[in-house]
C-alpha cells in the first residue's frame, strides 16, 4: 500500500526527515512512536502535501502510485486521509455541508457519482452515534467551539465517512480522557476491514492497547531507528526513549 | 461655496408647503459647515472624488413594471421607490400599516442645530425635502416587508428620499431593504426609525451600489424594552456610505448590528456604526465584518458610547477582516467610549489573510484550491449571521444566498 524510501524533508530551512524508510501493506496497522522532534507531524503533512513541508529526495509510492507527483487533493481522492492533531475550525462552514462536499469532491475526482443525500446523513448520524457525539454538531460550523475531545472524534468522523485507503492518525489520542480514548479507538477499529490501513502516530502506549498494531516504529531525529511488535512500545513505556541512545539503534 | 456642494445642492425653491423654513435652515447649516474633506476625522478614508468627477442630470423615469429584485419568498407587502420617488399607488401594503407623508413636525430638527460636516448630507437631504413618507406598523405583521429602492440604467439624478418608520408599542416586524444600484446618480437617504415600548424590529438591508453613489443614514430610536436588529449584506458599489445610530433610549433597551459586506474590484465601501447606550440596563451587540479582494476598499468604524448613568449595559463589539489581494484595503477603527458604572464592554478586531492551515485541511479532505479559498470565504462572510434563533433562519438563509451570489459561487 505505501512504500516509503530514503525520505528526506525540510521544513523552514532545517531537515526534519532524515532518511526515512518504512512500508505498509495493505489492512496493516503500523504505530510511530518517537521524542518531540523527532519528525512525526512532520512525516503526516509531508505524506499529504502541505506547503512548507518540502520534500528534497527520496520516493513514495501509495497504492502503486508516485504520491509526490499529486496535488494536496489527490492524494485525497486517492485514499489518503490525515487526521490531524490539532483539527481546524472553520467559522461559518457547516459541518455537515462540508464533509459531504468534500466526499462528493473525491468521488468526482474518481469518476464515481454523487453520494445520495439521504445515505450521506444516514452514515454520519450512525458514526455520530457510536462516538457518542450529539447530531447538533453536524449543524454547527466545522469544529467551532467543540472541545478537544469532540474535534478529534469529529476527525474519526470524517474518517468514516471519507472512507481512505490508508489513514494517518497524528496524535490523536493526546488531550483525550480515558473515555473519549475508548471511543475513538473503538471507532479506528470499527473502520479496519483487513484492506484499509493505519499510520497511528503517537507518544503513548495506552491507545495501542486498544489498537493493537501490527508493527510498532520509532522514530528518533528523522530516521526510524527502531521496529517492532507491540512488546516494543511496552518497553519504551517502562524505560523511555533512553534506551535508544547512539550505539542501541 | 465649493463647486461640489453646488453641484449637489437643489435648484432653491419655495413651494409653500411648510417645509421651506426648514429646507431653508437646512442649506444656510451646510453652506456654513461644508461637506466633509479628507480631514474631517469620520471622512477621512472616504473621499468625495466619486461625486466630483460627475455630471448630474435633472432626469428621473417612472418606475416600469420591471421585474422586483429578488426579495425573500415570504415577503409580503412592498413599499418600492424608482430612481428616489415613492408612488404610492404601485405599493402593496399589508394590514396593519398605513403610508402617509410626512409633516415637518416629523423632522428631527436637533440635528439641525448640533453637529458639522458629518452631518453635511443630512442637511443636504433636507435642503431638497419635498415629499418624505412616514410608514406606522401598529401591529405585528406575520411576514417580512419589503422596502425597495431600485433605479433605471440611465439614472443619473441625485434624489434624497427621506422615510420614517414606526412601530407601535409592542409591534414586531421585519423589514427588508433591497437597493440594487444601476445608472450613475446618487442616491442621498434618510431613513429614521422608531420603536416603542416592546416593539421589535428586524431590519435587513440587502444592497450592491453598483454604479450608483449611495449616502444613506439610518437612526434608530429604541424604546423601552424594545429590540433593533440590522442585518447588513454590501456587495461593494463604486461608492457607498451608511451611517447607522442606534440610540437605546429607556430601559431595557436592545441594538444589534451584524453585517458582511462582500467586496471587489474598485468598490469603496464605508460603514460607520454607533450605538449609544443613554440609559442602563441596556443591551448591545455587534459583528461587522469586510472582505476586501482586487482593488477594493472597505472602512469601517464602530463606535459604542455608554453615557454617564447607564450603569448596567453590556456591549460586545467584534469586527473582523479579510484582504484577499495586495492592493485591497480596510481602514477600521473600533471606538469605546465609557463613562457608566458596572459595566461590560467587550471589543475586538482581527485583520488578516486566509488562513493557510485552514485551506489546507480543506484541501486534504479532497476539495480542490479554488473550492477550498471560495468555502472559506464564504465561511467568513456567513459567520456574522451564525447563532441566530429559529425564526431569523429563513432571512439569515435568503442573505447567505445573496452572499453567495456576490462571491461568484452559484450555490
Amino acid at each position: 500500500m505505501l512504500n516509503i524510501k530514503d525520505l528526506h524533508v525540510t521544513v523552514g530551512g532545517e531537515e526534519i526527515i532524515k532518511g526515512l524508510n518504512l512500508s505498509v501493506g495493505a489492512g496493516e496497522m503500523h504505530a510511530i512512536m518517537g521524542p518531540n522532534g523527532s519528525g512525526k507531524s512532520t512525516l503526516g503533512y509531508a505524506l499529504s502535501g502541505r506547503d512548507g513541508y518540502e520534500v528534497t529526495s527520496g520516493s513514495v509510492q501509495f497504492d502503486g502510485r508516485d504520491l509526490l507527483e499529486l496535488e494536496i487533493e489527490q492524494r485525497a481522492a486517492a485514499g489518503l486521509f490525515l487526521a490531524l492533531q490539532y483539527p481546524v475550525e472553520i467559522p461559518g462552514v457547516n459541518n455537515a455541508y462540508f464533509l459531504r462536499a468534500a466526499l462528493n469532491a473525491q468521488r468526482k475526482a474518481r469518476g464515481e457519482s454523487e453520494i445520495d443525500s439521504m445515505a450521506f446523513l444516514k452514515t454520519v448520524r450512525a458514526e455520530l452515534a457510536q462516538l457518542k457525539m450529539d447530531e447538533a454538531l453536524l449543524k454547527r460550523a466545522v469544529n467551532e467551539g467543540f472541545s478537544g475531545g469532540e474535534k478529534k472524534r469529529n476527525e474519526i468522523v470524517q474518517l468514516a465517512v471519507l472512507q481512505p485507503k490508508l489513514a494517518i492518525l497524528d496524535e490523536t489520542d493526546s488531550g483525550l480522557d480515558i473515555d473519549a480514548l475508548k471511543l475513538v479507538a473503538e471507532g479506528v477499529n470499527r473502520l479496519r476491514d483487513g484492506q484499509r490501513s493505519f499510520i497511528v502516530i503517537t507518544h503513548y502506549q495506552r491507545l495501542l492497547d486498544y489498537l493493537k498494531p501490527d508493527r510498532v516504529h520509532v522514530l528518533s531525529d528523522g530516521r526510524i531507528v527502531e521496529s517492532g511488535d507491540q512488546g516494543l512500545a511496552e518497553r519504551l513505556e517502562r524505560e523511555g526513549y533512553a534506551f535508544l541512545e547512539p550505539g542501541e539503534a | 461655496m465649493t463647486a461640489l456642494i453646488e453641484k449637489l445642492l437643489p435648484e432653491t425653491s419655495g413651494s409653500g408647503d411648510g417645509f421651506d423654513r426648514l429646507r431653508r435652515a437646512a442649506r444656510s447649516v451646510l453652506l456654513e459647515h461644508g461637506l466633509p474633506h479628507r480631514k474631517t476625522e469620520n471622512w477621512r478614508y472616504t473621499p468625495l472624488s466619486v461625486l466630483e468627477a460627475r455630471e448630474f442630470s435633472g432626469t428621473r423615469s417612472v418606475a416600469s413594471d420591471e421585474a422586483l429584485p429578488e426579495l425573500p419568498s415570504s415577503v409580503e407587502g412592498v413599499l418600492h421607490l424608482h430612481d428616489g420617488a415613492l408612488d404610492p399607488a404601485r405599493c402593496h401594503l399589508p394590514e396593519g400599516t398605513v403610508l402617509t407623508g410626512l409633516v415637518p413636525s416629523d423632522v428631527d430638527t436637533d440635528a439641525l442645530e448640533r453637529g458639522g460636516p458629518n452631518d453635511a448630507f443630512a442637511w443636504l437631504n433636507l435642503t431638497a425635502l419635498e415629499q418624505g413618507w412616514r410608514l406606522h406598523i401598529d401591529r405585528s405583521l406575520n411576514a417580512p416587508l419589503a422596502l425597495v429602492m431600485s433605479f433605471s440604467e440611465d439614472f443619473a439624478g441625485i434624489v434624497h428620499p427621506r422615510l420614517v418608520v414606526e412601530l407601535a408599542a409592542g409591534a414586531r416586524a421585519e423589514l427588508v431593504q433591497v437597493e440594487h444600484g444601476a445608472g450613475e446618480g446618487l442616491i442621498n437617504a434618510v431613513i429614521d426609525v422608531r420603536l416603542g415600548a416592546g416593539a421589535r424590529l428586524l431590519h435587513a438591508i440587502e444592497r450592491t451600489g453598483g454604479a450608483t453613489a449611495i449616502i444613506q443614514r439610518i437612526r434608530a430610536v429604541v424604546g423601552a424594552d424594545a429590540e433593533y436588529r440590522a442585518f447588513v449584506l454590501d456587495g461593494g458599489g463604486v461608492m457607498t456610505r451608511q451611517d447607522l445610530v442606534v440610540e437605546l433610549t429607556e430601559a431595557g433597551a436592545r441594538g444589534e448590528i451584524r453585517g458582511s459586506a462582500v467586496l471587489s474590484q474598485r468598490s469603496l465601501v464605508d460603514y460607520h456604526t454607533a450605538i449609544h447606550h443613554r440609559v442602563g440596563p441596556s443591551q448591545s451587540r455587534e459583528d461587522f465584518r469586510i472582505l476586501a479582494d482586487d482593488r477594493a476598499t472597505g472602512v469601517f468604524n464602530g463606535r459604542i458610547l455608554i453615557v454617564p448613568g447607564a450603569d448596567y449595559s453590556r456591549s460586545e463589539m467584534h469586527t473582523g477582516n479579510l484582504l484577499l489581494s495586495d492592493q485591497a484595503r480596510v481602514n477600521i477603527k473600533p471606538e469605546l467610549e465609557i463613562h457608566a458604572e458596572e459595566v461590560s464592554a467587550s471589543h475586538g478586531a482581527t485583520i488578516g489573510q486566509l488562513d493557510d492551515l485552514a485551506r489546507f485541511y480543506l484541501r486534504s479532505r479532497g476539495l480542490s484550491d479554488a473550492e477550498a479559498i471560495a468555502l472559506l470565504k464564504y465561511g467568513f462572510a456567513a459567520a456574522a449571521f451564525e447563532g441566530l434563533d429559529e425564526e431569523d433562519e429563513p432571512l439569515a438563509e435568503w442573505l447567505r444566498q445573496r452572499m453567495s451570489h456576490y462571491l461568484g459561487d452559484r450555490r
